[in-house]
């Protein structure tokens, strides 16, 4: 600020003439002295410019804090939304997906183990599995109508899912039973059990999983929409408060070069605290919101679609496996079954290939020369992940998924006995190894997430917790300046 | 000239806040990305000429099938009812979605991650497999393999043969054909013994041929069948699968396949598909 040059004392007549202007058209302003500046509209006199000008001051400030208290708002929902509301629950829905999947797996197992109980991990073991895979489809049901909430589509598809659920149980019931009867060895069962086992596969196959998998895609378009409108609505409030921070400045500066010509005053100091405290916090509010803005957007990308990307595959993952006992159960239908088995890789890892064979030795070609881009939903994260220590669990995935897709091509390959053990056996334990780094990604990445919403959350905290002072210091302040220069009029 | 500071600030604050003002909406825009599906008055939608039951052109700017009906209900519930139909061949289509000369794809567009690469899919709204069609006298058919040592019909131009041939190593005698009606006229003459292509393009020749031929049922391969659009249309796409859905709810879908392939003997699936996922 120019340090003024001494200028005759207060009120009295300025430099221009003053235009003769007709007193009392412009209300509002105290005419103690005769109009000087030729404006109709501005208060003529002093103390009213005073205080037009601090009304004005005062008034973009409010909109400054104002538009940061609605932006910090919109980030507390986004944060909301996505860390601790709808975002979890999504994820807990792909877990239905994969309840619902293993059932039939397990059936399947247990109807392939036959009267030889003890084969692999063994039929008791199997059926605990499914046991306990069935209660949690009926808790995930549970979540997925709780979320569905007053959506009338979506509340149609879960009446429908349990409906379909209650219908899958008795025929798995009557397929276990008749199995039980027949006594078969490993192998395919005979020809009645198979027809009830096929009605009630094509049940959860066609019908169920896709419903369940429908459900989750279709939470997490809600989830996706609410977060574009919190980032797009934060992203709008970085901007106007930058605009109501840049105004509040430049109108608590007008006042004070306002002041200091009036009555001959460098500096407000009162007043420059004000613009300094008003300065700092719309640049802190500006930075800070573009921050969030930022872990937002990531919270949402390498956090939310990663675990709910991740999940998906685990949920495709589990069909897969079950796909390999159905081959072996049902011979007739191998071919629809190895069919759909690779359509389920493809859709894990891509790689172009014509058959499963074909596509076995390109996973194992592309993992060992570790190619980095792949498609698919393992493939997209491992081409994108980057958090700290994923490298080594996403090398971990790939390595696990060719050993299972390797032992795969070893049960393809056996005569149908050692197929049913290597199925019990390698290949089960090959599955668990691959499912088992799945989870661990998954899990490194629930972990950024979660510490990302938790320093949002700190970060917008503070703001909120400044806000309140910042408002406060700035009105004292400009009353502080203004107060003892209009009372030089009294 | 001592007022003229003061009296300067306030206009000029007045005008830079009023210019950021200006530009903030346009800047809000900008982040939303380019237009939806969801904004157009009317909606351009490319589909097959050639496939019978599926899209068939019938005259000028008229097509018919069941790809066209579900085209249409999708853009009804969608809320754009307005539409226009064009050719769109299966060379064609991915340039014609990213020109932006048609709006949507429904014309037997299969989702598989190289062409999910290039444009967004909704749905699919029927997942298709392929299947045999054989004449109904000839009961040893049951599956694919047992198609060994027999006449298998091989359309020009496209591929289906070789998931038999070649993807199975299932030993067939290959017979050219210039198209699948000319396999679908073979087959009647006895001169192939089975042709093997999409479930739906075999139902929709086998509905108009009658108790003549019969599909064997036991398809081998997942074909889904999406709406492709504009990469990257989030809202349009989610918005189609909300329509696929309702349309399997309250039974439209089964109506409509119900309709163009009832005919045929071909075990439809009536309850929705697994969508992709919209990306």
């Amino acid at each position: 600020m120019t340090s003024a040059p001494p200028r005759p004392a207060p009120p009295a007549p300025a430099a221009p003439p003053p235009p003769p202007v007709s007193s009392g058209a412009s209300g509002g302003g105290v005419p103690a002295v005769p109009d000087r500046t030729g404006r109709a509209l501005l208060p003529r006199g002093v103390p009213g410019r005073i205080r037009l000008i601090t009304a004005v001051s005062v008034l973009a400030l409010a909109v400054l804090f104002g538009t940061l208290f609605t932006a910090a708002q919109s980030v507390r929902d986004g944060l909301d939304v996505i860390g601790h509301d709808a975002g979890p629950q999504v994820v807990a829905t792909a877990d239905l997906y994969f309840a619902l999947s293993d059932m039939d797996a397990q059936v399947a197992n247990v109807l392939l183990i036959g009267g030889e109980h003890r084969l692999g991990k063994g039929r008791a073991r199997a059926l605990e599995v499914y046991e306990r895979r069935r209660s949690d489809a009926g808790r995930a049901v549970l979540q997925s109508s709780a979320l569905a909430g007053g959506d009338p589509a979506e509340r149609r598809t879960v009446q429908a899912v349990l409906d379909g659920l209650g219908r899958y149980e008795r025929l798995a019931a009557r397929a276990l039973l008749l199995d039980e009867q027949a006594g078969h060895p490993a192998g395919p069962p005979p020809r009645p059990v198979l027809e009830v086992y096929r009605e009630a596969t094509d049940l959860m196959r066609l019908e169920l999983l896709p419903m369940a998998y429908n459900l989750t895609l279709e939470s997490g378009t809600v989830v996706r929409r609410a977060h574009q409108e919190r980032t797009l609505a934060v992203r709008a409030g970085q901007v106007l408060t930058g605009v109501a921070g840049v105004a509040a400045l430049c109108c608590l500066v007008w006042l004070q070069v306002f002041l200091a010509r009036r009555f001959r005053r460098v500096f407000n100091p009162a007043l420059l605290v004000a613009t300094a405290i008003a300065g700092m916090y719309a640049l802190t509010g500006v930075t800070v919101l573009g921050q969030e803005a930022d872990v937002l957007r990531a919270a949402k990308r390498d956090g939310f679609d990663s675990v709910l990307t991740l999940a998906r595959a685990r949920a495709v993952g589990s069909s897969m496996h079950g796909d390999q006992s159905r081959w072996l159960l049902d011979p007739e239908r191998a071919d629809t079954y190895e069919q759909t088995y690779l359509d389920k890789s493809q859709s894990v890892l891509y790689t172009p290939a014509g058959d499963l064979a074909a596509y076995q030795s390109a996973v194992k070609a592309a993992v060992d020369g570790d190619r980095a881009a792949f498609l698919g939903l393992v493939g997209q994260e491992a081409a994108r992940t980057n958090l700290p220590g994923s490298g080594p669990a996403v090398a971990a995935v790939l390595a696990r998924y060719r050993d299972f897709q390797q032992a795969d091509r070893t049960m393809r390959e056996a005569g149908p006995r050692r197929a049913v053990e290597q199925r019990m056996g390698r290949l089960e334990t090959a599955f668990g190894e691959y499912d088992a780094a799945l989870l661990r990604l998954a899990e490194l990445h629930r972990v950024a997430f979660d510490r990302q919403i938790r320093n949002g959350e700190e970060r917008i905290g503070e703001l909120w917790f400044l806000l309140p002072i910042a408002m406060a210091s700035t009105a004292v302040m400009i009353l502080a300046g203004v107060r003892p220069r209009l009372s030089e009029y009294r | 000239m001592r007022p003229v500071t003061a009296r300067t600030a306030g206009p000029l604050t007045v005008r830079t806040a009023a210019a950021l003002l200006v530009l903030l909406p346009a800047a809000a825009c900008g982040t939303g990305g380019p237009p939806s599906i969801l904004d157009r008055e009317t909606l351009v939608i490319g589909v097959k000429p050639d496939q019978p039951g599926l899209g068939v052109k019938v005259a000028e700017g008229r097509y018919e099938g069941f790809d066209v009906d579900v085209a249409t209900e999708v853009a009804r519930r969608i809320g754009v009812p307005d539409v226009r139909f064009v050719t769109a061949l299966s060379s064609t289509r991915q340039r014609l979605i990213q020109e932006g000369t048609v709006d949507l794809v429904v014309a037997t567009y299969s989702i598989t991650p190289e062409n999910r690469s290039k444009v967004t899919f909704a749905g699919p709204y029927y997942v298709a497999h392929q299947d045999t069609l054989v004449r109904a006298g000839d009961r040893a058919v049951g599956n694919v393999r047992d198609l060994k040592g027999r006449r298998l019909c091989k359309a020009a131009g496209s591929n289906s043969w070789r998931r038999v041939a070649e993807e199975r190593r299932i030993p067939v005698e290959l017979v050219p054909a210039s198209s699948y009606g000319d396999c679908l006229a073979k087959l009647r003459s006895g001169a192939v013994d089975a042709v093997s292509t999409d479930d739906l393009i075999l139902a929709g020749f086998a509905a108009r041929d009658g108790s003549a031929l019969r599909i064997v049922n036991a398809p081998f391969t997942d074909e889904r069948l999406g709406i492709g659009m504009r990469k990257g249309d989030l809202d349009g796409c989610e918005a189609v699968n909300r329509a696929i859905t309702a349309m399997y709810q309250d039974g439209t879908a089964e109506r409509l396949l119900r309709r163009w392939f009832g005919g045929s003997g071909l075990a439809l699936t009536l309850t929705v598909p697994q969508f992709e996922g919209c990306a």
